[in-house]
């Protein structure tokens, strides 16, 4: 491995980009995702910073429960994330539909497209307990890059 | 002025950043912050009122059968729960209450579940020990009981027995002269109608076990007692106040 992808490398592991993807929330969790990026939460002192394609992305952070306008979206952008990807469930919603459960236009849990590395409880989350989930899923990311190299 | 925020920007080189230093300084929750579900097992009656009222269904009961009663498990998945307090505010024994803990951050979503069980004993464990009128007062059964359990005044003529003391050991029993002592069961305490009754169905309706029948045409109240968990819902909400325990 050259000097330079070495350092590129190392530079990507200490910068994770998260992509978010709001698939039927009901906006609290995507409020409170970028209250977390506001200079008063300020996530980015971790590195973590918000992309606008998923093609970037490391982390993927999914509100709310899979309705099925969103469920091929949802389907075509995780398959657009590089791997080693992150896949974060923010809220109650993605992991069980919360009041939305059973509903006709519902397609979820999350569980059924992409295995779910980090879950954010709470209705919606706190600040501090969403920055704990993605400090989370930065710690998983490092791990399975370190797997891909072997 | 030439630059206004001039004189703002200088004094905030000398002051902290807003930003909250969370991971290196733990935050914690406002007062009264709706967090992780606790729940207490035994204080519940098992009544279902919670699961009645819970919107998104994030709770759910098992009941199996072990040696000597019930084993009755109670799971609040925080997954699927909206944390609105509904349950909180309806249970009436006050088991359930939320927690300011919102560290609800997990690999495995299993591991955000509260979980709570206890073991419903079968009635015939619940005896009592009671005297007869036979009783002369001397006290031969307060001075062979062996937790001190029951205390008689001869010049008072009393005989009383502390029941949480009590554990039915039966000496007693045995050096009765008068043999006046006995375990007794205890009279089930049911619920009952009184005569101020308007057939109004607001006890029907407020029932978790859906165990009372009104019929307003026939002017008739009843109530099946195998169903009833006696969590006292009607009781609170029936106007005429004529639902008692007896």
């Amino acid at each position: 491995m050259s000097v330079l992808s070495k350092i590129i490398a190392d530079s990507a592991s200490k910068s994770p980009w998260i992509y978010h993807i709001n698939t039927g929330s009901c906006n609290g969790c995507d409020i409170e995702l970028v209250a977390v990026l506001t200079p008063r939460y300020d996530a980015e002192r971790f590195g973590f910073k918000l992309t606008g394609s998923p093609r970037h992305a490391d982390i993927v952070v999914v509100s709310g429960p899979i309705t099925t306008q969103s469920e091929e979206r949802l389907k075509r952008t995780l398959e657009q994330v590089p791997e080693p990807k992150c896949v974060v469930s923010l809220g109650s919603c993605p992991q069980s539909g919360n009041v939305f459960k059973g509903s006709y236009s519902i397609e979820g849990p999350l569980e059924k497209y992409v295995h779910v590395d980090v879950t954010v409880a709470g209705c919606t989350p706190k600040p501090e307990a969403v920055i704990e989930g993605l400090y989370k899923a930065a710690g998983i990311l490092k791990k399975k890059r370190e797997a891909m190299k072997k | 002025m030439m630059f206004p925020y001039l004189p703002l920007a200088i004094r905030n080189f000398f002051t902290r950043p807003s930003t909250v230093q969370f991971p290196k300084v733990p935050v914690e929750a406002k007062k009264n912050y709706r967090g992780w579900l606790a729940y207490d097992p035994e204080k519940c009656v098992n009544c279902g009122m919670c699961i009645k009222v819970c919107s998104p269904s994030a709770i759910t009961r098992t009941v199996e059968p072990v040696e000597g009663g019930e084993k009755i498990t109670y799971e609040f998945n925080m997954t699927s729960c909206t944390f609105c307090a509904t349950c909180v505010d309806f249970c009436s024994t006050k088991a359930i209450h939320m927690t300011e803990n919102y560290h609800m951050v997990s690999e495995d979503p299993k591991d955000l579940v509260t979980v709570g069980s206890r073991i419903k004993e079968t009635k015939n464990k619940n005896k009592k020990l009671t005297c007869g009128d036979a009783c002369v007062f001397c006290t031969l059964c307060a001075k062979n009981c062996p937790e001190e359990a029951i205390t008689v005044d001869r010049a008072e003529k009393k005989w009383e027995v502390d029941h949480s003391a009590c554990v039915k050991c039966g000496i007693c029993v045995e050096k009765c002269p008068k043999k006046c002592l006995s375990f007794e069961e205890p009279a089930e305490e049911k619920l009952t109608c009184g005569d101020d009754c308007v057939f109004c169905t607001l006890c029907a309706k407020n029932c978790p076990q859906d165990a009372i029948t009104v019929d307003r045409a026939e002017k008739k109240w009843e109530v099946d007692h195998s169903a009833c968990v006696k969590c006292g819902i009607c009781v609170d909400k029936c106007p005429k106040k004529c639902l008692s325990f007896q």
